[in-house]
């Protein structure tokens, strides 16, 4: 039966042990040119050169397995583990991944004044836009002194319409949302007052014809029966909604 | 470290309220509010001044541009540290299914070819230092 030292061609001749081979840790030997007989390949050619700090130290005298190199030490971080839990991101990860983040920027700015919404290349206020074309900067912010406020002077008035952006507020939709998501979410129940003022309505339209009759029913039954008795006509009433 | 960031936002803050009442002052001027235009526009440039005095306790600080598109996009730069972790996480468990089958691979060729090569394979388990075949 072959085996690997037939494989590699080392079975006569044994191969050097690594120590030998002058290698990097890294850098497997350059295979051995082939016989031109098509034999077995011989064994790297031994030289005096000592190992480099990092050789294998599993290889001495490992036998054929001269290509051998130390596995990875059990404690090295690998992606294996958890990166999120190694790190004690999980608090993060369910922050922004628990539940949904909304999409726009006025959302995580909500008290910055302006539309934040639109693209920052409409107005030409994009953050990118100062990386590439940086403002040419003074050494120092100063103070504005008395002849340079003179610059400041404005004229009387409101601004024109198309000016006043510093007016412009993204639309709130939080009030709505509520509504639209508790409307939505949550199936409102009957008991709430404006749907069930809507079937009373209803209800009431619909049994405004019995009713009138049984009042007029009623009125009948009061004009024949006298106060002083009126358990007689109860055979007859017990239709009606009164004595219900 | 979060009160550096403090500061800053507190920083900014004021600047923007400034910002936003210099445009009320500005939007409809009167003659009278001169003086109030004036000390605002002071204002602005010692806000200035207290933004760039915090740019010496930040310079360690590191944002990566990719959050900058987001919000020139008008889109919430949450979304990004989101994404980013969804990517980690499953980047994470891509190599962990990987290193998993790799390791899977390794038994299985170390369990085939000790039925081939069953005396390099003991000598191989020896410098190992593993006795039995990793199951």
């Amino acid at each position: 039966m072959e085996n690997f030292s037939a494989l590699f061609g080392a079975q006569a001749d044994p191969p050097p042990p690594p120590t030998a081979l002058g290698f990097g840790p890294g850098k497997p030997p350059p295979p051995p040119p082939p016989p031109p007989g098509g034999g077995p390949g011989t064994a790297p050619p031994p030289s005096t050169a000592t190992a480099p700090p990092g050789a294998d130290k599993s290889a001495a005298g490992c036998g054929p397995f001269y290509l051998m190199r130390e596995l990875p030490g059990s404690t090295e971080l690998t992606g294996s583990t958890n990166l999120i839990t190694h790190y004690n991101l999980e608090h993060s990860y369910n922050k922004f991944c628990g539940k949904k983040v909304k999409e726009k920027l006025s959302n995580f700015l909500p008290d910055l004044p302006g539309m934040i919404d639109l693209p920052g290349s409409h107005d030409n206020s994009s953050l990118r836009s100062l990386i590439e074309k940086p403002p040419i900067l003074g050494g120092s912010f100063n103070p504005i002194t008395g002849t340079m406020l003179a610059g400041f002077r404005l004229h009387t008035g409101p601004l024109p319409e198309q000016c006043r952006l510093m007016h412009i507020q993204p639309p709130k939709k939080k009030n709505k949302h509520k509504h639209k998501q508790s409307r939505t979410q949550d199936p409102v129940p009957p008991e709430t007052p404006s749907d069930s003022d809507h079937k009373k309505k209803k209800k009431k339209k619909e049994e405004d014809p019995e009713r009138k009759r049984k009042k007029k029913e009623k009125k009948k039954k009061k004009n024949r029966h006298s106060p002083d008795h009126p358990g007689v006509g109860s055979s007859q009433a017990s239709s009606s909604s009164s004595l219900r | 470290m979060a009160e550096k960031f403090d500061h800053l936002e507190e920083h900014l803050e004021k600047f923007v309220e400034n910002i936003r009442q210099l445009g009320i002052i500005v939007s409809d001027f009167q003659p009278s509010s001169q003086a109030g235009l004036n000390q605002k526009l002071n204002f602005i440039v010692t806000g200035l001044q207290d933004i760039d005095k915090c740019r010496q306790q930040l310079h360690d600080i590191t944002v990566p541009l990719e959050v900058f598109e987001y919000i020139d996009q008008g889109r919430n730069p949450q979304l990004y540290t989101k994404e980013c972790l969804e990517r980690a996480l499953a980047k994470n468990e891509q190599v962990k299914g990987k290193i998993d089958t790799m390791k899977k691979f390794k038994s299985l060729l170390i369990q085939e070819l000790s039925k081939v090569f069953p005396e390099d394979m003991a000598k191989y388990r020896s410098i190992r230092g593993e006795d039995h075949p990793p199951s």
